[in-house]
């Protein structure tokens, strides 16, 4: 591949093109986003999350960031969690995204310990040592340069801190993966389609899906970026992964 | 796998703040609460799991950190246990017995029980929310009736048979003939132990005579 050049899903594309066309996908799915998911995942992902949140091992007066926060479904749960006393920043590189989590949020009766960041992940505007843990759901594939985004949340975590990674993986049974991808090639683009009016997106969602590393590569990539202790849980066969690491 | 006592907890949750939610003495009980945490440590089937109260209602969680300083209350309990506590058995009973303990804020664990088994469920106005207010009211009416007949249905049966059991047909005795008939049990159990008692005694005079002859 050209080092001027990265995936998106299946295309390789310029570097510098990767960050917009990744917008445009999620311009177009965010006020469909939670169906759209509800209907994908038949409505695991919820748990998936629960997961991630309980692997968390938030408390009250924890400072959290929710990277690629989307919607908020993190978020929401962790200003419960932190408290008056905490404070959980939600940051997303897309604004439509970000309005959507916001209005969630405001809704759900989270204010007062909640910011919002619109930010890229590789670059990410907060001081060294700054959060007890860090939250990526979903988003880490659609990074242009994971490695760049991994180094610079490891550098905002504080020594202790911890660093979650929920995204889809590489399922661990043959059977599942073929079935996985009869599913997600033939149905989920129809499913866009019909629900969010747009097929090119959710196309997009399983080419990056299967072009993001599998589960070993993300926690040597974790590694390389000076997390430790990074250990990962299959979930749903592998379809989807947990990472968790630690700045020690 | 991972996720089984994951979707459990989440049904739990769910099912508990949908109660919650339709109990008008519950916001001001939640707001109470509010930012507190419990431990609960479960032993057979051995769990940690961290209740923690928000406005809203509860979110239960599998716990990370089992350090006592991270939660208000830590508690631990058998399941066996629990079921008595929420069935309403006294707490300090159970910690006499040794069944439970609890360190830190104890209040936190007797208002979590009151929270839970002193929910009183709006149901009309829940009703309401999806019939409108008349058809809700007359179908509340409806089942309200309905419980009283089958209260007093109930009694009468209870008593119906009782009567009929007791007094026509003499298959058990009443409650008279029946504490008059402990009663006689009991005095001829004691007079049975005083004539054994007697017994014992005698038979410990006459050995040593036995003995010398």
């Amino acid at each position: 591949m050209d080092k001027r050049t990265t995936h998106f899903g299946f295309q390789d594309v310029p570097v510098e093109e990767k960050a917009s066309r990744v917008a445009d996908v999620f311009h177009s799915v965010a006020a469909r986003y939670d169906v759209m998911n509800d209907l994908m995942s038949f409505g695991i992902h919820r748990l998936w999350k629960r997961l991630t949140i309980e692997r968390a091992g938030v408390r009250p007066g924890h400072t959290v960031l929710d990277i690629a926060g989307g919607t908020g479904d993190l978020a929401l749960k962790f200003s419960r969690i932190v408290g008056p006393s905490g404070k959980v920043v939600l940051a997303d590189i897309n604004a439509s995204m970000l309005n959507v989590g916001r209005d969630k949020l405001i809704d759900n009766g989270a204010g007062g310990n909640v910011e919002y960041v619109q930010a890229n992940a590789e670059c990410l505007p907060f001081p060294d040592n700054t959060f007890d843990c860090i939250t990526i759901a979903f988003g880490l594939r659609n990074v242009t340069d994971k490695d760049k985004a991994l180094a610079s949340m490891a550098r905002i975590l504080k020594p202790g801190g911890r660093l979650l990674v929920l995204e889809f993986s590489k399922p661990n049974n043959p059977l599942l993966s073929k079935a996985y991808d009869e599913y997600s090639f033939r149905l989920l683009p129809r499913m866009g389609e019909m629900v969010a009016g747009d097929a090119d997106s959710y196309r997009y969602l399983a080419e990056s899906i299967r072009m993001h590393p599998d589960q070993q590569t993300l926690k040597a990539m974790m590694e390389t970026a000076g997390l430790e202790r990074v250990e990962f849980t299959n979930l749903t066969g592998g379809i989807v992964a947990l990472h968790r690491g630690i700045k020690l | 796998m991972a996720l089984i006592p994951t979707l459990v907890l989440a049904g739990i949750e769910k099912t508990l703040n949908s109660l919650l939610s339709r109990d008008p003495a519950a916001p001001s009980r939640l707001r109470r609460l509010a930012g507190q945490r419990i431990l609960l440590h479960l032993e057979s089937p051995s769990v940690a799991l961290v209740i923690a109260y928000h406005h809203q209602g509860i979110d239960l969680m599998l716990a990370e950190s089992l350090a006592d300083q991270d939660y208000d209350a830590v508690v631990e309990i058998d399941a066996e246990a629990l079921g008595a506590l929420a069935s309403g058995t006294d707490m300090e009973r159970l910690m006499f017995e040794g069944r439970l303990a609890v360190r830190g804020r104890i209040q936190l664990l007797e208002a979590t029980r009151d929270l839970l088994l002193d929910l009183d469920l709006d149901w009309e106005a829940e009703m309401a929310h999806w019939l409108g207010d008349t058809p809700a009211h007359q179908l509340a009416e409806g089942l309200r009736g309905l419980s009283r007949w089958g209260i007093r249905t109930q009694r009468e049966l209870r008593a119906d048979v009782s009567e009929y059991v007791f007094e026509e047909a003499r298959w058990l005795p009443g409650r008279q003939q029946f504490e008059s008939l402990r009663d006689l049990l009991i005095d001829l159990e004691q007079a049975t132990d005083r004539v054994e008692a007697r017994l014992t005694r005698l038979n410990r005079l006459l050995e040593p005579e036995e003995s010398e002859s």
